[in-house]
């Protein structure tokens, strides 16, 4: 029975490849006598197999997308203690289809003096990157769509193209609070990018590899006791999860790191000049590319899709990262934007060395005997105490001057 | 010649072509980036994935957007004073280019290494380059991190001294 719900997706693709290739040999034998050769069959069932992944994953995360605003509007309605939406459909749950067709109908605006062909191109560009993180990410048993042994570096890498779309719709636009906030966001983006990457490292030190599939299957099996074998749970890789959310978050552009947006100042920053679908997809992007995100987390951190066999494992995915979404959309409705000094000091001062001495650590972890349960514990005591010192050192002495007041050397 | 490898050309030769052309220095560098593209798709191609990744995360992420900013903060972008087709600084470049092109091409031709097919079954993994370079190669990855450190230090003192001279 587990093991039923555990493959049903697979089963599905099964059953609509099979299908496929029975239409396709329908259409041979119709058309040509024959049924199709061994090599056309194989050919035509990887290419479904193909589009099948492709449509799934675009068609649940696109879902997950609309359900994500819906729940974003909710959640930060309960913070400020007022209703959010609840007119279309129950708890105002079809509010997103509404807001679609909305997007879909309005006029599409463009700038008379925008660079017609860049601006045209940024909302597309800034999408394809969000929708490709997800082929390198495993979200259940044998259900990962891509089985790169660089997985990892796939994924940032994917992701780095995401700055220059941005700034792409900065500058086509021909607008200065665009251009302002493009700026913004790509100093932003390549500065958290760091500590984003140098957060995943010690995951890859201690696995030995940079698939996503092997990550996975080093964080244990499906009991309850395996759940302790997530790397969350060791300091090296605690420290890391907090890390990666904070930079994730500053990655996505999210508040407390909305600052190309930054509303109070920049109108909307580098998306001021888009309207309709257009604006659409820059928020889609947003969305996506912060569930991908997320999605990473819980495969570097949280044992990935397991989980006690309670859930079948690609619900054990999708939950995790549901719950790093939940803390994201908590987090900005609780937390004030950052200054651009702030946002920057804390990303080289703050971030980057404890980042790097975490790596540290991690050498220190991988090295110490782990054989008995008590070398375990004096392993993890050693390495607790290091990340702690490390933390002390960095708040206390490293980015002390970052939360003082800022010296403005043309207004005073 | 296959379909692949003509597409990958084309992409990378219009995008390099673009580049230098291209009046509008943010059109030439959005066509260099798609230059960078082709060339770690022929990195892909080559089964070199990790280089190809490595390629889009350094030069796509972050080589374009250090172009980018250096056009943003270069006062004059639009000076009206662009040497004419048949310039001293043409001539010079064109020299320059050419000289490059000859280095590499007799770099090339005379390393046997490199003008041998590598046998089938030779896989490039990570892991493997890893190996080299904390093996075979470990004097050159230091001597280059040293290297990318002292730059670092450099620009860090460049910065700091024109923060103290504008106080």
């Amino acid at each position: 029975m587990y093991n039923f719900f555990d493959q049903l997706i697979l089963t599905l693709g099964a059953w609509v490849v099979g299908l496929v290739v029975a239409c396709g040999n329908g259409v041979s034998k119709f058309c040509c006598g024959q049924p199709l050769s061994e090599a056309a069959a194989h050919n035509v069932a990887a290419g479904t197999e193909i589009v099948l992944i492709c449509v799934t994953i675009y068609g649940v995360f696109a879902l997950c997308f609309g359900l994500a605003t819906w729940l974003e509007r909710k959640m930060l309605a309960r913070i400020q203690n007022r209703y959010g939406p609840n007119r279309v459909g129950p708890f105002g749950l079809f509010q997103f289809v509404a807001d679609g067709v909305k997007m879909l109908t309005k006029e599409d605006i463009v700038p008379a003096r925008a660079d017609k062909l860049v601006h045209f191109l940024a909302p597309a560009v800034v999408l394809a990157p969000a929708l490709l993180m997800f082929a390198f990410l495993p979200f259940g048993r044998n259900m990962a769509p891509t089985n790169l042994d660089t997985a990892v570096i796939a994924f940032f890498a994917v992701g780095a193209g995401s700055e220059m779309a941005l700034f792409m719709a900065g500058w086509g636009s021909r607008n200065k609070y665009s251009i302002l906030g493009a700026m913004r966001a790509v100093a932003q983006m390549i500065s958290y990018e760091i500590p984003l990457v140098l957060a995943a490292v010690p995951v890859v030190m201690v696995v030995g590899s940079l698939s996503t599939s092997q990550i996975v299957a080093a964080q244990g099996a499906d009991g309850f006791l395996d759940m302790s074998r997530w790397f969350v749970w060791t300091p090296w890789g605690f420290a890391g999860f907090i890390l990666f959310l904070v930079a994730a978050t500053a990655e996505s552009n999210r508040c407390p790191f909305d600052l190309p947006e930054g509303e109070s100042e920049l109108v909307a920053g580098f998306h001021v000049e888009y309207s309709g679908f257009k604006f659409a997809l820059f928020f889609m992007a947003e969305y996506i590319g912060m569930m991908a995100m997320a999605g990473l987390g819980v495969t570097l951190f949280l044992g990935g899709w397991h989980g006690p066999k309670l859930l079948p494992s690609w619900m054990w995915f999708m939950g995790k990262g549901f719950l790093i979404v939940c803390w994201l959309i908590w987090l900005r409705g609780t937390l004030p934007r950052l200054r651009v000094d702030q946002l920057m000091a804390f990303a080289w001062k703050a971030m980057l060395p404890f980042a790097l001495f975490n790596i540290f650590t991690t050498a220190v972890w991988f090295h110490l005997p782990k054989a008995t349960l008590l070398q375990s514990a004096v392993a993890w005591l050693v390495t607790a105490a290091l990340v702690a010192a490390a933390y002390w050192v960095v708040s206390r002495f490293v980015c002390r001057r970052a939360g003082a007041l800022r010296v403005y050397h043309y207004a005073s | 010649m296959d379909v692949t490898f003509i597409i990958l050309s084309l992409i990378t030769v219009v995008g390099a072509i673009w580049a230098v052309t291209l009046r509008n220095l943010i059109h030439g560098v959005l066509s260099l980036v798609l230059f960078f593209f082709g060339v770690a798709g022929f990195f892909f191609y080559l089964n070199a994935d990790f280089v190809g990744w490595v390629q889009i995360l350094v030069y796509v992420g972050a080589v374009a957007i250090l172009a980018i900013f250096a056009i943003m903060l270069t006062h004059n972008l639009t000076a009206k004073d662009e040497p004419g087709f048949f310039s001293l600084r043409w001539l010079t470049g064109m020299a320059i280019a050419a000289a490059v092109g000859a280095v590499l091409w007799f770099a090339i031709k005379n390393n046997a290494a490199m003008l041998q097919t590598a046998p089938a079954g030779v896989t490039s993994s990570v892991a493997d380059i890893g190996r080299k370079m904390m093996t075979d190669w470990v004097v050159p990855f230091e001597v280059v991190s040293l290297l990318l450190t002292a730059a670092m230090i450099g620009a860090i003192v460049i910065a700091m001294e024109q923060i103290s001279h504008r106080k």
